[in-house]
C-alpha cells in the first residue's frame, strides 16, 4: 500500500510538536500528561474519523455533536429510569447513533438538501429531542445519581501495560485507556472498510466525481446514506466513552465538538472538496489538536485564548486544503493545453 | 444476425424542447457505426439514453435481441453497455487502477476487493492492447491523453459488447488517434458493436463501416460509409434549408471592418495554460464571429474580454484606450454588453417576469432619486417586447416560461437598451428553434447598421457562414486565422478548425 506523503507531513509534524511541548512545557513529557491525551481526545479522533465518511464524499456532518448528547441521555434514561440491562443499552446506543446519521443522509439524498443545511437543521432538532427526553427535567431526583452499570462504566478502565511487562523500572509507561483500545480497533476496521472493500472504494468514487460515479453505475444515494450513518455510528460510540467517564450524560454533552473533530479531519488530510483523505489523517489529527491544547494549558494559557487558536487552526488547515485544491485545478488545465 | 444493439423510437421532451425525436439506431457484432451531426443535433441525448443516464420519453432499445429496461446505468453496464465520454468521467485523486475497476470491483467473501485478481486482470488488459499506464499513478497528475486511455480501458475492463465513443480524440494527438483506431479494429475483429461520435470526417472515412446522420434531435440518414462521400455527408448534416439560407445570406452584404473604426483591440494577450498569444481587432459595425471546436477556450477569451476572468499577459484596448477590467463593472461602464452561453445558469433571472430581466443592466437609467420609477421600466419593456418581437408580449410573464428563442432575445435586449457600444455573443443561438434564430440574426444585423461591434462566439459553422462579416478561427487557444467572410469557403474554415487534429 503506498503512503500519501501528506500522511508522513503529519506524522513528521505531530513529532515535531510533541518534541517541541515537551521541551517548552513543564510536565508536558510525563505519563500522566499522555494518560491526559490518550483519555481526552480518544473519542475526539473517534468522531473525527466517522467525520471523515461524510467529508468523504463531498459533504459534511454538523451534527455529530447533538447526536453525542442524543445517545448520552438515552444511555442516562435507560439506565437511570428504565433500569435496563448495561449490554442492551450498549446496542440501543449504537443504533440510535447510527439512525440518526442515517436520517441525515435521507434528508440529504431524499431531499437534495445540502449537507450543510441538513445537519445544521438536525443539529438543532437533535438538541431539542435532547430536553424533551432528558431524564434531568422529567425525574429531577436523578439529577445527582450516577450511572453505576459495569456494562457502561467499565468503558472507563485503564491498563497498566508497563507494569505488566515489567517495563517501569527502566521505561516508565503510561496507563493506556480503554477508550484508546476501541479508538484502535475502530482505526483498523475502518481503514480496512475504507482500503479494501468494495464499498469503500465506492465512498471515494462518489466523492471524487459523482457524475462519473453514478455512470459506473454506483448507487450514489445508498454510499452517501451509509457514509452519514457511519458517522452517526461512530458519534455513539463517543457517546459511550464520555458518559462511561462522567458515570452521567447532560444536556450539553458533546456541545461543539462537531467543529473539533472537522478540524482534526482536515488537519488529517480529508479534502472538503471531497474524495480525498483517509481515517488515521483525522485520528491523528486530533490527537495532534490534542497535544496543542493539553501543552498550551500546561504553558498556562487561558481558554479564550486556545478556542482563538483552535480557530486558527482550523482556517490554516482549510485554507491549506483549498491551496491543494486550486493547484491541482491550475496543473490540470496546464495538461490540457 | 441479431443485432448487438438496436435503439426504435426513441424520444425525449426536456420542457419545451423536442431534444431527441422518433430516432432509430442499429449496431450489428463487428460494426462500426458512425454517429455524426452538428451541435445540438441530439447525438449526445441519443447517447445517454442508450448507456441508461437518462430515461426517454419513448422508444424501446434492445441489447443482442433482449429489450433492456431504460433509464438504469447499472443495468446497461451489465448487459454489457459501455461509454466513452465526451469530457473525462473519472475520480482523479483515485488511482489509475481504482478508475478502471470504478464501481464494480471484483470482491470476495464480505465485500472484500480481491485486489490480486483486479490488478492481474488490469495487467492482462494493458498487455492484450498494448497500452503503457502506470496502475498506481493518480488519475489527476495524468496528461489528458493518458486520461482519454484511462477511460478506454475502462470500457475494455468492462467485457463490453458495444462501446460508445462520445469525440473519443478530441485532443489526441495524431499518432494516438491511429492507436486508438487500431484499438478499434481489434474490437471489431472480436464482434463488438462500436458507436463512434465524431466531427472530424477524416476520421469517420477511415475507421467507420456505416453512418447515422442526426440532425433536430431526429435521425435524416443511414448509409454505408463506401456507398458515400463527404460533400454528400456535410450536405446531409447542414440540410437543404440551411445550405439554401446561407446561399441567400451570401447575397446579404458584408461588411468587414465595418466604419474602420477600431472599438476593441487585443494585442498578444494571453492566460497562462488557457490561451495564448490573442491578437484580434474587432470594428464598430461590423460582426465577427470566432469559431472553433468546444474546448478551444474561446468562451475563456471573450469572459475575459468582458472582464470576468483576468489575463496575465498582452494589452487590451477599447476604444484606443488600455484597459484592465477587475470585474464586468468595468467592462459594461466602457459599452461592452455579454450574452453568456448558459443562460440558464449565467444569464437570466428565471423566476422574474421579462420586464424585470430586460432592465436588469440598465436599471440606473430609471432611478427617481433613490428609488426606481416602476412605470418607466414597464414602458421600455414594453417597447424591447415590440421590437424584438418576443412571444407572447406580456411583460409580467416569468422568463421561464418562455421558449428558448424568445429567452435569448430577452437575454440579448437586456443590453440592447444600453446601446452597446461593443456587444459579445457566446453560442447565441444553441437550442433556439428556426425561427427564433432568423428573428435573433436580424436583431444583430440592425445593431450592426447602427453601429455597434459584435463579436459572436459559434460552433455551428453555418450559422458564421450566414451572419459573420469576418471569421476568426480558435485552435487549442490560439487564433490560428482570420478571414473576410465572403473571401473564404465554408470548408475552408472546417478543414482549419479540424486542422489540429489530422
Amino acid at each position: 500500500m503506498h503512503v500519501r506523503r501528506a500522511t508522513i507531513a503529519l506524522i513528521v509534524f505531530f513529532a515535531l510538536t510533541i518534541s517541541l511541548f515537551s521541551l517548552v512545557a513543564p510536565r508536558f513529557a510525563t505519563t500522566s500528561n499522555m494518560e491526559n491525551l490518550m483519555g481526552g481526545f480518544s473519542f475526539i479522533a473517534i468522531l473525527a474519523m466517522g467525520e471523515a465518511f461524510p467529508i468523504l464524499t463531498r459533504g459534511i456532518d454538523l451534527s455529530i455533536g447533538a447526536i453525542v448528547a442524543l445517545v448520552g441521555m438515552v444511555v442516562f434514561d435507560l439506565s437511570l429510569i428504565f433500569h435496563v440491562p448495561g449490554y442492551v443499552i450498549l446496542a440501543v446506543a449504537l443504533a440510535v447513533g447510527a439512525l440518526a446519521g442515517a436520517l441525515n443522509g435521507l434528508l440529504i439524498v431524499g431531499l437534495r438538501l445540502q449537507p450543510f443545511i441538513a445537519t445544521l437543521a438536525t443539529l438543532a432538532t437533535y438538541r431539542g429531542v435532547v430536553y424533551a427526553i432528558s431524564g434531568r427535567q422529567l425525574v429531577p431526583g436523578l439529577t445527582t445519581t450516577p450511572i453505576a452499570d459495569p456494562w457502561i462504566t467499565g468503558l472507563e478502565t485503564y491498563f497498566d501495560i508497563g507494569g505488566a511487562l515489567g517495563t517501569d523500572d527502566f521505561l516508565p509507561l503510561p496507563w493506556f485507556p480503554l477508550s484508546f483500545f476501541v479508538m484502535l480497533a475502530m482505526l483498523a476496521v475502518l481503514s480496512v472498510f475504507l482500503l479494501r472493500t468494495k464499498v469503500g472504494r465506492d465512498i471515494y468514487a462518489v466523492g471524487g466525481n459523482a457524475e462519473a460515479a453514478r455512470l459506473a453505475g454506483i448507487n450514489t444515494g445508498r454510499i452517501i446514506l451509509l457514509a452519514y450513518a457511519l458517522s452517526g455510528l461512530c458519534a455513539a460510540v463517543a457517546a459511550l466513552l464520555l458518559v462511561a467517564r462522567l458515570t452521567t450524560a447532560t444536556e450539553a454533552l458533546g456541545f461543539g465538538m462537531e467543529l473539533s473533530a472537522i478540524a482534526a479531519a482536515v488537519i488529517g488530510g480529508v479534502s472538503l472538496s471531497g474524495g480525498v483523505g483517509s481515517v488515521f489523517g483525522p485520528a491523528l489529527g486530533a490527537f495532534l489538536l490534542g497535544a496543542v491544547l493539553l501543552g498550551l494549558t500546561l504553558l498556562g494559557i487561558s481558554q479564550y485564548v486556545q478556542q482563538i487558536i483552535t480557530g486558527l487552526i482550523l482556517l490554516a488547515a482549510v485554507g491549506y486544503d483549498r491551496f491543494l485544491l486550486i493547484r491541482r485545478q491550475r496543473r490540470l488545465a496546464a495538461n490540457v493545453a | 444476425m441479431t443485432p448487438r444493439l438496436s435503439g426504435t423510437g426513441l424520444s425525449k421532451i426536456y420542457g419545451n424542447l423536442l431534444a431527441l425525436r422518433d430516432a432509430d439506431i442499429r449496431v450489428m457484432p463487428g460494426e462500426v457505426r458512425a454517429l455524426i451531426g452538428s451541435n445540438g443535433a441530439g447525438k449526445s441525448t441519443l447517447v445517454k439514453v442508450l448507456t441508461g443516464a437518462i430515461t426517454p420519453t419513448s422508444g424501446t432499445v434492445e441489447i443482442d435481441g433482449e429489450r433492456a429496461p431504460l433509464g438504469d446505468t447499472r443495468e446497461m453496464i451489465r448487459r454489457g453497455v459501455a461509454c466513452i465520454y465526451q469530457h473525462a468521467n473519472l475520480a482523479p485523486s483515485m488511482s489509475v487502477l481504482d478508475n478502471i475497476f470504478l464501481g464494480r470491483q471484483p470482491t470476495r467473501r464480505l465485500g472484500f476487493v480481491d485486489t490480486k485478481r483486479q490488478r492481474r486482470e488490469a495487467e492482462e488488459l494493458l498487455q492484450r492492447h498494448a497500452i503503457e499506464l502506470d496502475l498506481d499513478a493518480a488519475v489527476g497528475d495524468l496528461p489528458t491523453v493518458k486520461q482519454k486511455e484511462v477511460e478506454i480501458m475502462k470500457a475494455l475492463a468492462l467485457d463490453a459488447r458495444v462501446i460508445l465513443m462520445d469525440e473519443p480524440t478530441g485532443w489526441l494527438a495524431s499518432s494516438e488517434v491511429a492507436k486508438l483506431h487500431n484499438t478499434i479494429q481489434a474490437l471489431k475483429a472480436r464482434g463488438l458493436g462500436i458507436i463512434y461520435i465524431s466531427h472530424v470526417l477524416d476520421e469517420i472515412f477511415a475507421v467507420c463501416d456505416t453512418l447515422t446522420i442526426m440532425r433536430d434531435g431526429a435521425v435524416i440518414a443511414e448509409s454505408a460509409v463506401a456507398e458515400t462521400d463527404r460533400p454528400r455527408v456535410v450536405q446531409l448534416m447542414v440540410g437543404e434549408r440551411l445550405a439554401r439560407e446561407s446561399a441567400q445570406a451570401a447575397l446579404q452584404k458584408r461588411h468587414p471592418r465595418g466604419t474602420g473604426e477600431t472599438r476593441l483591440s487585443a494585442r498578444n494577450l494571453s492566460k497562462k495554460g488557457v490561451f495564448e498569444d490573442i491578437t484580434l481587432d474587432l470594428y464598430a459595425g461590423e460582426i465577427l464571429c470566432i469559431t472553433g471546436l468546444i474546448g478551444s477556450k474561446r468562451t475563456e477569451l471573450v469572459r475575459t474580454l468582458f472582464g470576468s476572468d483576468r489575463f496575465d499577459a498582452g494589452t487590451l484596448e477599447v476604444d484606443g484606450h488600455a484597459v484592465s477590467f477587475a470585474a464586468p463593472r468595468g467592462a459594461i461602464a466602457k459599452g461592452i454588453g455579454f450574452v453568456p452561453e448558459d443562460r440558464h445558469r449565467d444569464g437570466l433571472m428565471l423566476d422574474m417576469t421579462v420586464t424585470e430581466n430586460l432592465a436588469m443592466a440598465t436599471l440606473d437609467s430609471y432611478r427617481r432619486g433613490v428609488l426606481l420609477n416602476r412605470s418607466k421600466i414597464a414602458g421600455a419593456g414594453e417597447k424591447a417586447i415590440k421590437s424584438l418581437s418576443i412571444q407572447p408580449p406580456e411583460g409580467a410573464r416569468p422568463v421561464k416560461l418562455l421558449s428558448g428563442g424568445n429567452q435569448q432575445k430577452v437575454l440579448v435586449g437586456k443590453w440592447l437598451s444600453r446601446a452597446p457600444r461593443i456587444l459579445i455573443l457566446d453560442e447565441p443561438t444553441v437550442g433556439v428553434d428556426v425561427g427564433a434564430k432568423a428573428e435573433i440574426y436580424r436583431i444583430l444585423r440592425h445593431e450592426r447598421e447602427i453601429g455597434a461591434a459584435v463579436l459572436i462566439v459559434s460552433s455551428d459553422i453555418e450559422e458564421v457562414m450566414t451572419i459573420a462579416d469576418r471569421i476568426a478561427v480558435m485552435v487549442s487557444g490560439r487564433i490560428v486565422a482570420v478571414h473576410d467572410a465572403d473571401a473564404v469557403s465554408r470548408d475552408e474554415i472546417i478543414r482549419e478548425i479540424g486542422g489540429a487534429l489530422q
